[in-house]
């Protein structure tokens, strides 16, 4: 499912990171590698900060979208 | 000889408060040659030999942000003498990640492990002999906040700079990886045998921008393939995987962790002030109480002091009366017999006008402490994310609300802090639009309009304020759907640091760096345009001679000259009287001057710029006899909307670093406020006195143009898609 469905306060293991080449790949300097765990924080609306390696990184809606988790 | 350490790592890992615990006040500010990144060096103290370089904070050494790309070119091209590493030790699996890339360079590398003081409150422990191990590099705890443990990193550092000796790398990837970068590396003959890993896995990686910057490449596109064959992925998510199974094969050892599963403070503050119903609430009781603070309370109390006391009559220094500076240097003047013109020129033109200026600088202090208090403890990124929601509906990212705030206060550190937006169309797209909210300098012409015209009305000021949020969410909208700009805007993605206390220090320094942008500016550019507008304006020609003017005389100076010339194209707009119109153009030089231009052109004014604020009736009853009440609404919107002030337009300059994008912006920005102050007047007056002519016809079909470039589809973006951070990266 998709990282903008996640609970809040549950823990996921990233399976995919899509979108554009530039993006993904900035975001898996931040962490977001396949197989690593990320929790949603807070949720408004579509937008996200979740926990990621020990760090908050805000996430828009549309790329939340695009990234698939897996419980 | 000079040693060089270069200070690397993560954004919010604590970098800038080390760097000024390790220099102080050495420091040299810049940019890097041909970016707007900022630049800066400073030297250790109690070692004047030892220059530090502060690198841009990046989270890798891939080329997908500007700063990354500086950073690595200056580590691989200038190759300083060792790399302090910092390191946030409460996000450390991160941070290491960097280090990982770091350590491939061969430059000598010292990690230090920073907010170690985080760490061992919350329980957890690092295992600094074993990280080191681990990494093939020395680690120090440190405190950058607490200036604990950064002497000795800073000697650790010096000393494996002159040791001059790079430990290799001590992490390995999976075995077929390594296999494939060995192949690779024995190709790299021509390379020196230390930096052969980090140039192979960046051929590896296809990094385009590294290989042109080596002298032969070799061709290595039958290990990509055999690579990713092997692993059925692209070389570059393998390599940023592998690095990352490394870390969390070796954070087990080096990091015991005594806090499982709990939410961390910040965490708990998040989940309130970015809750889905109180985030905006929050939000506006926060912007609430920083703007009454510092625009009425501390505020206007700072100003006044400043205005009426420093550059007024007098001001009290511990009971003490002391005179303000015009009554000294009137005094000083007349006691040395100084002829009336120089007189004139010292006392109207420049103390009158700087003092103008520098008057703001207290108020704009206390703006800027709050907003650098904001930003050091975390809240600014938040409400980057909270806005974003609404900012991204017309067009523009939630990183655009920061310069935006910040040009509340004063356009020129506002337009600069656009910086922190990667995407180049958002950046554009926010320098643009920035300056449309009123600055602290665009205030006086609110006051003096509403004052003069409207009875002092309360509802002016908001509706400039509101005509300024419109202009920039119709901007955004009109200029998303141009080809210049179509796409969409870069997905928002952004680390949060932790919140914490920031220190008095570090909020002081980052308060002064902005005001000091402005204080520079009334210095250099205010205090020459207001010599140049008392000289036009007091000398010209009366019956055929070319002299000094006595103040009834005004009409025959050569600014009126000028202000005549160009008042026709101000006509449609309701002001086409000179005095206004040389107003608006000296507007240009800086924003304060529209009213003491008022000040100095009407001659019932001259008594003294210092006297507006106390004497105001009778000033405002002289230009509410020139001016309609429409017109001067007109007056107010141009000025707001039009091309800001040389200081700022050099900012948008320095900051577009294109002369193209420079000149677009401020046509943009003038023809913008030219067509909305011609379609108000021109419609107000219809409804008003019911006049219609051709101005009336030119405004209602530039309303429907405007209509149209707002409600028009969406163009697909075209040609113009090339990557925005890449593209500036030359």
């Amino acid at each position: 499912m998709p990282l903008s469905l996640a609970k809040t306060g549950e823990k996921n293991v990233i399976s995919r990171v899509g979108g554009k080449e530039e993006t993904r790949k900035f975001l898996e300097n931040l962490g977001f590698v396949v197989g690593g765990e990320v929790m949603v924080v807070s949720e408004a609306a579509g937008n996200i900060i979740v926990n990621v390696k020990d760090s908050r990184v805000a996430i828009g809606k549309d790329m939340a979208n695009k990234i698939m988790v897996a419980v | 000889m000079s040693i060089k350490i270069a200070l690397a790592g993560n954004p919010n890992s604590g970098k800038t408060t080390l760097f000024n615990a390790l220099t102080g006040s050495n420091q040299f500010v810049g940019n890097w040659p041909g970016v707007t990144v900022e630049k800066k060096e400073g030297r250790l103290k109690g070692n004047k030999d030892v220059v530090i370089m502060d690198l841009p904070g990046i989270y890798s050494l891939s080329p997908y942000t500007l700063e990354e790309v500086v950073a690595r070119n200056y580590l691989i091209t200038e190759r300083p003498d060792a790399i302090l590493n910092i390191v946030d030790g409460t996000n450390i699996e991160r941070n290491l990640y960097l280090s990982t890339q770091l350590m491939e360079l061969g430059i000598p590398v010292v990690m230090a492990v920073n907010m170690i003081d985080i760490v061992s409150k919350s329980g957890d422990k690092i295992n600094v002999g074993k990280l080191s191990d681990k990494l093939g590099c020395e680690v120090v705890e440190i405190s950058a906040l607490k200036g604990q443990g950064i002497t000795e990193a800073a000697e650790k550092a010096v000393k494996a700079a002159k040791k001059k000796q790079a430990v290799a790398a001590a992490h390995k990837f999976a075995p077929e990886v390594e296999a494939v970068i060995t192949a690779v590396e024995n190709k790299l003959t021509d390379v020196s045998e230390k930096q052969r890993r980090f140039f192979a896995i960046k051929l590896l990686e296809q990094d385009d921008k590294i290989a042109e910057q080596m002298k032969q490449t070799p061709d290595v596109s039958a290990e990509i393939k055999e690579l990713e064959a092997a692993m059925d992925d692209d070389t570059e998510s393998i390599i940023t995987n592998e690095r990352y199974l490394y870390i969390s094969s070796i954070i087990k050892e080096c990091y015991t962790k005594n806090s499982k599963e709990k939410l961390t403070t910040s965490d708990k503050i998040d989940k309130i002030v970015t809750n889905r119903w109180l985030a905006l609430p929050i939000f506006a009781v926060v912007m609430f109480i920083v703007y009454y603070v510092s625009v009425t309370t501390v505020g206007t109390w700072a100003t006044d002091w400043a205005n009426d006391g420093v550059f007024g009559e007098s001001w009290s220094l511990f009971g003490l009366e002391i005179p303000g500076i015009p009554v000294l240097a009137e005094a000083g003047l007349d006691a040395i017999g100084c002829a009336d013109w120089l007189k004139g020129l010292l006392l109207d033109g420049i103390i009158a006008g700087v003092g103008a200026v520098l008057g703001f600088v207290p108020q704009m202090l206390v703006l800027f402490i709050f907003l650098a208090f904001l930003e050091a403890c975390g809240y600014m990124a938040r409400v980057a994310f909270i806005m974003d929601r609404i900012f991204r509906k017309f067009g523009l990212s939630g990183k655009s609300f920061i310069p935006m705030l910040i040009g509340s206060g004063c356009g020129v550190p506002g337009v600069m802090a656009s910086r922190t937006i990667e995407n180049d169309r958002d950046r554009k797209m926010t320098i643009m639009t920035t300056t449309f909210i009123p600055c602290g300098a665009k205030l006086p012409i609110i006051g003096l309009i509403a004052g003069a015209l409207f009875g002092g009305a309360w509802w002016v000021a908001p509706s400039a304020y509101f005509v300024g949020i419109a202009a920039i969410i119709t901007s955004g909208i009109i200029l998303k759907k141009t080809k210049m700009f179509a796409g969409d805007p870069a997905p928002f993605v952004m680390e949060l640091p932790a919140y914490h206390l920031p220190t008095v220090g570090n909020v002081l320094r980052s308060m002064w760096e902005r005001g000091w942008s402005f204080i520079k500016k009334a210095g250099t550019i205010i205090l020459l345009s207001t010599i140049l507008v008392w000289f036009t304006s007091f000398f010209g020609w009366v019956d055929g001679s070319f002299r000094m003017l006595e103040e009834s005389e005004l009409d025959s100076s050569i600014l009126a000259a000028v202000g005549n010339a160009i008042a026709w194209i101000f006509t449609p707009l309701g002001w086409g009287d000179w005095r206004s119109a040389v107003a608006a153009v000296t507007g240009l030089v800086a924003k304060e001057n529209v009213v003491g231009t008022f000040g100095i052109l009407y001659p019932e004014w001259a008594a003294g710029i210092e006297e507006l604020g106390d004497n105001g009736e009778a000033i405002w009853a002289t230009l509410a006899g020139s001016m309609t009440a429409l017109a001067g609404y007109s007056f107010l919107i141009f000025n707001l909307l039009c091309a800001p002030c040389f200081a700022a337009m050099g900012a948008i300059k320095r900051e577009m670093n294109n002369a193209k994008w420079f000149w677009f912006a401020i046509g943009y920005q003038c023809v913008f406020a030219y067509i909305v102050s011609l379609c108000v007047y021109q419609i107000g007056m219809l409804i008003s006195v019911g006049t219609f002519g051709i101005g009336t016809v030119a405004a209602f079909l530039l309303v429907i143009g405007f209509v149209y470039l707002l409600f028009r589809p969406y163009k697909e973006s075209g040609t113009l898609r090339v990557s925005g951070t890449l593209a500036r990266a030359k």
